[in-house]
């Protein structure tokens, strides 16, 4: 066993507090040790260049450098190690920096322990063992899930980049919010009109949508996912239906449209809306009257094609995929737990997406403003911002979109019906973005009135007008203000099935409930499970821009994974020993990454544990109560070696 | 078509787009104007709302980036033409002379030690701190290669000294080295030139240039980091002593229209608000003031940050706008506002000026010579804000970060990874 060990200096970084040559001197003592030297910068060319120089003179086979943590370099000597024909894992790294030289000022100590250190580190790199890097094969397409604008974007830049993608949506049709809405900010674009050349990405040759659909199941890992996708019964046979709209003018049943923010009606057979995509409309057993009564088939009757199947059941699909970006956006919240706004029991109170809808040229009422309980035009309107959001009795978080769709929504009531009186009951204006400031000021010059207060109360009056109430923290002053309208700017919260799409993607949320970025900072499209990435406001509120950005950058991930046909993995992971565990299963009740599973083995159980989803954490070989679970490269032998090395005195 | 991309900036954004277009095997030019990597990431202490070391999180990207094999990292340089069209980029690259052999030269520092040329305000400090003539701009300098800043050095000001040259080891030190202008071949660009500091000094009415105790708060971000250049510890400018109250004021030179810049930096609350729970966790006596416009604290996380600002760390935001004069008899500034009507004075030990983030003039020059459009304040335009955000409308040029309109570091990384996928999209990388 040939080990050297190579002390850096850091410049002065080490070098100002640790005495390098002592070291230096001191490694050269230790069992195993052939050649002990140290440089200003190991990890600058000439320093690397000494230790190639060694290995192949000197004929080395294990190396310790002394220098920073490993997360700086230690994938710089690996290569090193590589490079040359060794194996990387036959390295350590002693971190005589961050954990020595800078956060110690005495010397003497200070050189003590490095020498402690780096003691520690030949121990260990004795007893380490050759290991082998884990080649998986990838597949190069892609699924996305969720085919609102962020799953949208993010499948178009896949696509226009070669790779193949799958679009899984739960709604009959593609659009999601941003189809909901009036127009958008700054801008004032109609959202449907910038939407839909989009949404034609259904002609694609590299996308292939399955809308009304669930992702039932994932299996796999990083590269090599198997999903299997629920197509519910739509009751339409999609290769025969040509989106001719016969069925739904024909059907005699009428039901709430929740699309309309239950303002309007639509059929029980139904499109979402008419530039739906694909343009294939659903049945809805709950209301239809075949399944309800069994009778009518008016819809059958009517159809040219003959696409009306009541007896279609769901089927499921399974696609295989190397990448999966998650864009699931957001549900509003239901603001009828605030009681004293009354949403819910006075019906001239809307949330910001029933405003929406109101207000849409396509909506209930096709863009003709007119109250709910009468149909009379309001001409008062009110519009109460953080509901639900920034209040400790509900949500913490700041929604971030609602100031500026209000500011949106307030300016395009002044600017159309100029006589109306319009209110914003704010915590703050955040108006931040470009050209977001200045779009406030605006609706402020065109006589939006604002005033710092969050609304405490609405009175419902006789004649449905509501009554405000609120202080103005500015003055101090109590201000009732009565209004015909009342628009809640409602929380944007995780959509209601992200619990369960988190434990079948084993990814994880944060306390907010919205999915967890890898990194806050520095991973923002990252999940922590390798190839699964977020996408919009599935990770947290964002306005449409941010969204597109964020889809971009979620692309931009999973591409880089599923550019390459194999990649290799991190070899460091657990294993059980079959002899001695006994299957109990505590291993994989810890396990975060789903790595274990208990199986059989000669009649008895025993854990199994896939090393390409593993981490390497060790949790589950702290929680193994036989002895059994071992981690690569962390053995109990290796570790020991360390602790034995550490007791010892220089 | 080559398969190869370039990126302007060698910071957070920049880093970012690089090592995405590298990974999938596209061979990318960084060019950055600075001696180091890092752009204004490197320069700030922490980072909200996790409060995690900037520079720890930051520097193993920077490693990344300048040993990835598909990566040629160019700093001290820039970026002087543009000509050809996507796919077809001919771009003019002056490489600037910094009188050091990089191949040879280690970084090691002995050459600094020596050169006699001491007290250069040192930019990366926002001249808080000071530097040699031949100088590293930071610890963690990637490359770490020395520069000689040309405009001090004894040598090649007035022919003498040569102390650099004498103590190399490496023989790296070149004196007669010149500024080079080189060309090179990208089938697209992704633009990502970050931000520059307004200097607050117009702005009278807070006193800054003329009260020493008020600092920019890019300023402070230098002194309290432990590889600033007080080490950490907090000391005003005019006498060295370490504050116990501390005023920062919001919106300087932001959202007002008498400053030309109406729009909001969109990264200050958060800023302020880290900046002044970091001056409680070095010192639990010392006491925060924020003097805010309106508290925008919307990203995810940052509301709860803010709260807990308030309930941990004894922050207090008052809604009012400030400005500053000074106590002749010890230099401590003095914040005057607004409450419920009334005028109030504060007097504090030191004020921190949320000064406005403006996009570099230099951006400008090259934006107008490239053909992309730039908005009244210098940002770089998109093609559509929301249906091409990270386009221009010269196709094969995109957009990341800060040069195109205000965000924060999750905010300029997502964006830095779409603009490379557009980017991806040109060369058709399969």
């Amino acid at each position: 066993m040939n080990i050297g060990v190579y002390v850096c200096h850091c410049g002065t970084n080490i070098a100002g507090v640790i005495d390098v040559e002592k070291v230096t001197e001191y490694a050269a003592t230790l069992d195993g040790v052939v050649v002990a030297r140290n440089y200003k910068y190991m990890c600058s060319d000439p320093g690397k260049e000494l230790i190639r120089n060694d290995i192949k003179e000197k004929n080395l086979d294990r190396v310790v450098v002394a220098a920073c943590s490993p997360t700086m370099h230690e994938k710089t000597y690996r290569d090193v190690m590589e490079e040359m024909g060794g194996n990387p894992f036959l390295f350590e790294m002693a971190n005589i920096r961050e954990q020595d030289s800078w956060v110690h000022t005495d010397k003497d100590e200070a050189t003590e322990k490095a020498y402690d250190l780096v003691r520690m580190a030949v121990a260990k790199v004795r007893k380490n063992e050759p290991l082998e890097r884990i080649e998986i094969p990838v597949t190069q397409r892609a699924l996305v899930i969720g085919g609102g604008v962020a799953g949208m974007e993010a499948s178009l830049d896949l696509a226009e980049q070669g790779y193949e993608v799958i679009l899984v949506e739960k709604e009959q049709s593609i659009g999601g919010h941003m189809s909901q809405l009036t127009k958008t900010f700054p801008t004032l674009d109609c959202p449907m009109c910038i939407l839909a050349p989009k949404m034609a990405l259904h002609e694609h040759k590299n996308i292939t949508i399955y809308s009304f659909s669930e992702i039932e199941e994932v299996s796999g890992y990083v590269g090599n996912f198997e999903v299997s996708i629920r197509k519910k019964a739509k009751s339409v046979i999609e290769d025969l239906c040509n989106g001719c709209g016969l069925c739904q003018e024909k059907c005699p049943t009428k039901v709430l449209s929740v699309y309309d923010g239950n303002l309007g009606m639509r059929k029980a057979i139904y499109t979402l809306f008419p530039q739906a995509v694909p343009r294939i409309p659903v049945l809805d057993r709950e209301n239809c009257l075949m399944f309800t009564k069994g009778k009518c088939g008016v819809c059958k009757k009517v159809c040219p094609t003959d696409a009306i199947d009541y007896e279609q059941q769901d089927e499921i699909v399974t696609e295989k995929v190397g990448a999966i970006i998650v864009a699931t956006g957001y549900a509003e919240y239901d603001p009828s737990e605030i009681a004293e706004y009354g949403y819910g029991r006075y019906k001239n109170v809307l949330t910001g997406l029933q405003f929406e809808r109101l207000t849409n040229a396509s909506g209930p009422t096709l863009g003709a403003l007119k109250r709910p309980s009468d149909g009379a035009t309001p001409k008062r309107f009110a519009f109460i911002q953080c509901v639900g959001s920034r209040d400790v009795n509900t949500h913490e978080y700041c929604s971030k979109v609602c100031c500026m769709y209000t500011v949106k929504n307030a300016r395009l009531l002044r600017d159309e019906h100029p006589e109306s009186e319009v209110y914003v009951f704010y915590t703050d204006v955040r108006s931040a973005g470009k050209g977001y400031e200045e779009f406030y000021k605006i609706s402020q010059e065109k006589g939006v009135k604002f005033v710092r207060g969050r609304a405490s109360e609405i009175v419902g009056l006789p004649d449905d007008n509501l009554l405000v109430r609120t202080e103005d923290t500015f003055t101090g002053n109590v201000i009732e203000a009565e209004v015909d309208m009342v628009i809640l700017a409602c929380a944007l919260l995780p959509t209601e099935d992200s619990a369960k799409l988190r434990d079948i993607l084993k990814i994880s949320e944060g306390t907010d409930g919205f999915f967890l970025e890898a990194h806050p900072k520095l991973r923002p499209v990252d999940t922590l499970t390798d190839g699964v990435y977020i996408a919009g406001c599935a990770q947290g509120p964002r306005d449409i821009a941010d969204t597109v950005v964020h889809a971009k950058g979620a692309a931009s991930g999973a591409s880089v994974l599923i550019s390459h046909t194999k990649m290799s993995l991190d070899p460091i992971s657990a294993y059980s020993d079959e002899s001695v565990c006994r299957g109990c299963g505590e291993c994989k009740l810890v396990c975060q990454f789903g790595a274990i599973e208990i199986e059989p083995l000669d009649g008895r159980l025993i854990a199994n544990v896939n090393e390409v989803l593993c981490k390497g954490c060790g949790a589950c070989v702290g929680a193994c109560c036989n002895g059994a679970m071992t981690i690569k490269h962390f053995k109990d032998e290796q570790i020991n070696s360390m602790i034995e090395a550490a007791m010892e005195v220089a | 078509m080559v398969n190869k991309a370039l990126v302007i900036g060698g910071g957070v954004a920049g880093l970012q787009a690089s090592l995405d277009m590298a990974d999938k095997g596209i061979e990318v030019y960084v060019v950055e104007k600075e001696p180091s990597i890092g752009g204004r990431m490197a320069q700030l202490d922490k980072t909200f709302p996790t409060n995690d070391c900037s520079i720890c999180i930051l520097a193993p990207k920077m490693a990344d980036c300048f040993g990835h094999h598909n990566i040629n990292v160019m700093t001290y340089s820039e970026v002087t033409d543009v000509t050809g069209s996507a796919g077809d980029f001919t771009v003019t690259v002056l490489k600037k002379a910094r009188y050091v052999d990089a191949e040879k030269c280690t970084g090691c520092g002995e050459c600094m030690e020596k050169c006699p040329v001491k007290k250069i305000p040192n930019k990366f400090e926002m001249g808080l701190g000071t530097r040699r003539a031949i100088y590293l701009p930071f610890l963690q300098a990637v490359p770490r290669v020395a520069t000689i800043d040309a405009e001090n050095c004894l040598y090649l000001t007035k022919g003498k000294c040569g102390n650099c040259a004498k103590v190399c080891q490496r023989e790296a030190i070149l004196y007669d080295q010149k500024d080079e202008i080189v060309e090179i071949n990208v089938s697209a660009i992704i633009i990502a030139t970050g931000y520059d500091v307004w200097d607050p000094t117009p702005a009278s009415e807070y006193g800054y240039g003329r009260y020493p105790n008020v600092y920019t708060a890019m300023e402070y971000e230098r002194l309290i980091c432990a590889a600033g250049p007080t080490q950490g510890h907090i000391e005003r400018r005019s006498d060295g002593k370490r504050p116990q109250k501390i005023a920062f004021i919001q919106c300087v030179g932001s959202r007002n229209v008498r400053m030309g810049r109406p729009y909001c930096c969109s990264v200050c609350c958060m800023h302020s608000t880290k900046e002044a729970i970091l001056a409680r966790e070095h010192h639990d006596d010392i006491e925060s003031f924020i003097f805010y416009k309106a508290l925008r604290t919307f990203g995810k996380g940052f509301n709860e940050y803010m709260e807990r600002a308030k309930s941990d760390y004894g922050v207090v935001y008052i809604n009012s706008d400030a400005t500053v004069q000074e106590n002749p008899e010890n230099q401590n500034p003095i914040v005057v506002y607004d409450l419920d009507g009334h005028i109030e004075k504060k007097e504090v030990d030191i004020v921190v000026l949320a000064t406005s983030l403006i996009p570099r003039p230099e951006t400008r020059i090259l934006a107008e010579k490239i053909g992309i459009s730039v908005d009244e304040f210098g940002f770089l335009e998109s093609a559509d804000k929301l249906l091409a955000p990270l386009d221009t409308m010269v196709p094969g040029i995109f957009l990341a970060g800060y040069c195109h309109e205000p965000m924060d570091i999750p905010e300029a990384v997502a964006q830095a990874s779409g603009a490379a996928a557009r980017a991806a999209e040109v060369m058709e990388v399969r």
